[in-house]
């Protein structure tokens, strides 16, 4: 004889499993993205395009037999006719080939747009705790509809809500037996039914921001460099369009001499000759002064370079990117250097890299608003980012 | 609404017993849990026990059954049952009166399966539940331990998982240790008078190659903590239980639905509840196009042992056999057809699976035979431990490989976990397109 056990529901065993489960899947998205911001792909893409993520997944490894033709398997056709030589199941849809992807390696793919990839990313950040004065609001009031009043002027009279009203009298009426709908009698409007459309004011904290990017496009920056500064320039400017409202990005190139650029030409056109940077930055200040003045835009500057900057030029760089740190929420001096840079320089200057050009210099200049960095593999761009809004003085 | 009561399960639980005992059962006692869907795919998540470890692997597990279901990929579940002395099966309280029976007949052939195929003596069905009892709250000990704490013991469990299939795949004698093993070869070696082991190295760990190995590396590994091989026992444990229902699930399915079958037709069920009886049985055996349902070969197979050679011949099948062999035996060529069996592979320069061989004349045993690799443990790559260096503690593995390369993304990955537990380097030997191959 077999027992019989009724129970009710106790406590709901797999929810703790479910939830690290989760977890895991949450925190193998964000693991990715951090691999896919400086993707070509998505680099100097817009909007709502959406961005496929590959995630790798929270897979249980074993041992396994490959998907080939060694490994052969059976399976059972029902009514079917069949003969040797058919082709079963769809052709697999290719797959965007990745470096350092296996083959055969399966992932799972999230798709975001850009904006949910910020949020993805800055989440990490704790916003609300980086240090807030670099973001300054400028208060804005605005007025909202909120709910309805008895009183206001003829142009907000709700007709929907008064109507309601009216229809609400008129059926408590009937009800009560004071007014008869088959009648002849009208049911007039009272001034009770009357509702105005309520406007709130409300202060909003808008916000501008004005971002230069300057970069050195010289000889010396190769290819591979600028896509350094390009997949940096990337994340700064969507981290600070999900901060700002309105952000207005000036692309400076410069050589000897510096110019404002489209972005398309920012990014593709390289000149050959030696390299001012004072010149970018001096044509930086100019632009905020005509075009952003620092009472209601907030500024940010980043330059890129790669530390070769002519020594003579040295001196006015620095005197130029004071000025600019006293008007600019945050001065950020980018050097991509790259292994062979090291070699090419401790030939040139001698061994210790701090000897030579701005970077040393820039020490005393460092600080909260004015920050140097260096970086020389795409890997260092997340780290780097979070330096500069993290807190980091150096 | 709900077409039954306790009350009435009872009464026709005393029916079916009666029925299943006149055609020959034998079964542990059945306790019914009578539970609601949502715990029923907690049940399943955590593979019927009662109580189990936690693991976020049986969370990511009940989403997708839950989802499976959800868009109706399967239909409703209806069975589950473990093998324990008594055993525990679980009824969904949203199923039907028919539904209910059958799952009742069902179990019964589960059940007595449990008991007397010769894959399941070491089961140990009289203390599984209370030995998973144990490992869940030592699992749980561990983890609430600040010295150890959840992550850790996760990542025990994760790469323990990875390997958990690494086991003898036959019903054993216990383990022995090195020692023993040692013990046992120098005896050998003392009365051997054929000179057949002249040259053996009696200085090699394992002495032979050891197939467990979860249990050689709680065994030899210098880096693990009492409670780390705590938890990989716990693991292996499981393995063990888990390892004869994997061995035998076509012939296991096959045994309950061909007794469920019978044990309905004799309850002389009134329409109400047979035709939808009738309606169930049919989706649980039809043939599975593109894959093999167990529940529709197993039953195929028995029915035509007992049409050839009696039920009693059946008796003897679930007694000796285990998929392998039961296939092997009595899948003939005439059956192969019947089932439209067909094998393919994946072909790379085409991208795509393409049939190689159907059940005609020429193809069908090469049909079985491919179907014999598959079922079983045999979809799972045999590794083994080949050899221990003493002096770097290297551990050196080998797979036994039998036509079929190994995928060698994962195989990348699950040897990433083996030295996690192992804790010094791990190395292991292929063979891919025909050439050696090293990890």
């Amino acid at each position: 004889m077999s027992v019989f056990r009724e129970h009710k529901s106790i406590a709901d065993r797999s929810a703790a499993d479910r939830q690290r489960h989760k977890h895991l899947i949450d925190r193998a998205i964000k693991d990715s993205i951090h691999d896919v911001i400086a993707e070509e792909s998505i680099i100097g893409q817009s909007g709502n395009k959406k961005i496929k993520i590959p995630v790798r997944g929270i897979k249980e490894y074993q041992f396994i037999y490959g998907n080939n033709e060694k490994n052969k398997r059976v399976a059972s056709a029902g009514d079917h006719d069949i003969k040797p030589g058919d082709q079963i199941g769809k052709k697999k849809p290719q797959q965007r080939p990745r470096t350092g992807d296996d083959e055969g390696e399966e992932i799972y793919e999230v798709e975001v747009n850009l904006e949910e990839l910020a949020e993805y990313l800055f989440a990490d950040l704790n916003l609300p705790d980086l240090e807030k004065k670099k973001f300054k609001f400028v208060k804005e009031k605005t007025l909202k509809r909120k709910g309805f009043r008895k009183k206001g002027i003829q142009p907000r009279l709700s007709k929907r809500e008064t109507l309601k009203r009216r229809i609400r009298r008129k059926n408590a009426a009937i009800k009560a037996g004071s007014y008869d709908p088959e009648g002849d009698e009208r049911f007039p409007f009272h001034k009770d039914d009357l509702k105005y459309k309520n406007l709130k004011a409300r202060v909003k904290e808008s916000s501008s921001a004005a971002v230069f990017f300057m970069m050195d496009v010289s000889g010396s920056m190769g290819k591979n460099k600028k896509y350094l500064a390009r997949a940096l320039f990337f994340l700064l400017y969507q981290f600070l369009r999900h901060r700002y409202e309105n952000v207005e990005v000036i692309f400076i190139s410069h050589t000897v001499s510096a110019k404002e650029v489209s972005e398309q030409d920012f990014f593709t056109r390289g000149e050959s000759g030696g390299t001012k940077m004072s010149s970018a930055v001096e044509l930086g200040l100019e632009i905020i002064e005509k075009r952003y003045h620092p009472s209601s835009w907030n500024i940010y500057t980043f330059y890129c370079g790669d530390g070769e900057n002519w020594p003579d030029d040295d001196p006015k760089a620095l005197e130029m990117l004071e000025r600019l740190n006293e008007l600019a929420q945050l001065v950020c001096y980018t050097e991509v250097v790259t292994a062979g840079d090291h070699r090419r320089r401790e030939f040139l200057f001698g061994s210790d890299p701090s000897t030579y050009g701005l970077w040393d210099r820039l020490e005393q200049l460092a600080g909260d608003s004015l920050k140097r960095s260096r970086i020389s593999t795409k890997d260092e761009i997340w780290p780097l980012f979070k330096r500069l809004f993290g807190g980091d003085t150096k | 609404m709900k077409d039954w009561t306790v009350k009435s399960l009872q009464e026709w639980d005393k029916k079916i017993c009666e029925s299943g005992r006149k055609f020959g059962l034998d079964w542990y006692p059945i306790d019914y849990e009578i539970i609601n869907y949502h715990e029923m795919i907690g049940a399943m998540a955590y593979l019927g026990l009662p109580t189990h470890y936690r693991h976020w692997s049986f969370g990511k597990l009940f989403e997708q059954t839950h989802t499976r279901y959800n868009l109706g990929m399967e239909g409703l579940p209806y069975e589950m049952i473990i093998n324990s002395n008594p055993s525990i099966a679980y009824l969904m309280a949203e199923n039907p009166l028919s539904t209910h029976l059958l799952t009742m007949s069902h179990c019964l052939g589960h059940s007595d399966f449990f008991k007397h195929n010769r894959m399941f003596i070491n089961t140990d069905a009289d203390n599984s539940l209370v030995r998973f009892k144990s490992a869940a709250k030592r699992i749980n000990k561990y983890m609430e331990d600040p010295s150890i704490g959840a992550e850790k013991v996760e990542r025990i469990l994760d790469a323990a998982h990875a390997i958990k299939y690494q086991i003898p795949r036959t019903p054993e004698r216990k383990r022995r240790t090195h020692k023993e093993m040692l013990d046992f070869y120098k005896e050998v070696i003392r009365d051997d008078k054929t000179g057949k082991y002249k040259d053996f190295d009696i200085e090699r760990i394992p002495l032979r190659p050891d197939y467990n190995l979860l249990a050689f590396i709680t065994e030899h590994s210098r880096n693990l903590e009492e409670w780390e091989k705590d938890v990989i026992s716990i693991v292996e444990y499981e393995s063990h239980y888990f390892v004869p229902q994997a061995h035998t699930k076509i012939m296991n399915e096959g045994w309950a639905v061909f007794f469920h079958e019978k044990i309905m037709h004799d309850l002389n069920l009134p329409p109400k509840l047979h035709i939808p009886f009738l309606k169930l049985h049919n989706q649980v055996v039809r043939p599975h196009i593109g894959r093999v349902n167990p529940y529709h070969l197993g039953y195929k197979l028995f029915k035509k042992i007992e049409e050839e050679q009696g039920l009693e011949a059946c008796f003897v099948a679930r007694e000796v056999h285990d998929d392998v062999s039961f296939i092997r035996k009595h899948l003939d060529q005439k059956m192969c057809q019947e089932l439209n069996l067909f094998s393919y592979s994946f072909k790379k320069t085409r991208k795509v699976n393409t049939i190689d061989e159907i059940s005609d004349k020429e193809g069908w045993a090469s049909v079985r035979n491919n179907l014999l690799k598959t079922v079983g443990l045999n979809s799972v790559p045999v590794v083994c431990v080949d050899n221990l260096d003493r002096k770097s503690h290297t551990l050196y593995l080998q797979h036994e490989h039998d036509g079929r390369d190994l995928d060698i993304p994962y195989a990348n990955k699950v040897l990433e976990y083996v030295a996690d537990l192992w804790g010094d380097e791990v190395k292991m030997y292929s063979t891919l397109e025909d050439e050696p191959w090293e990890f």
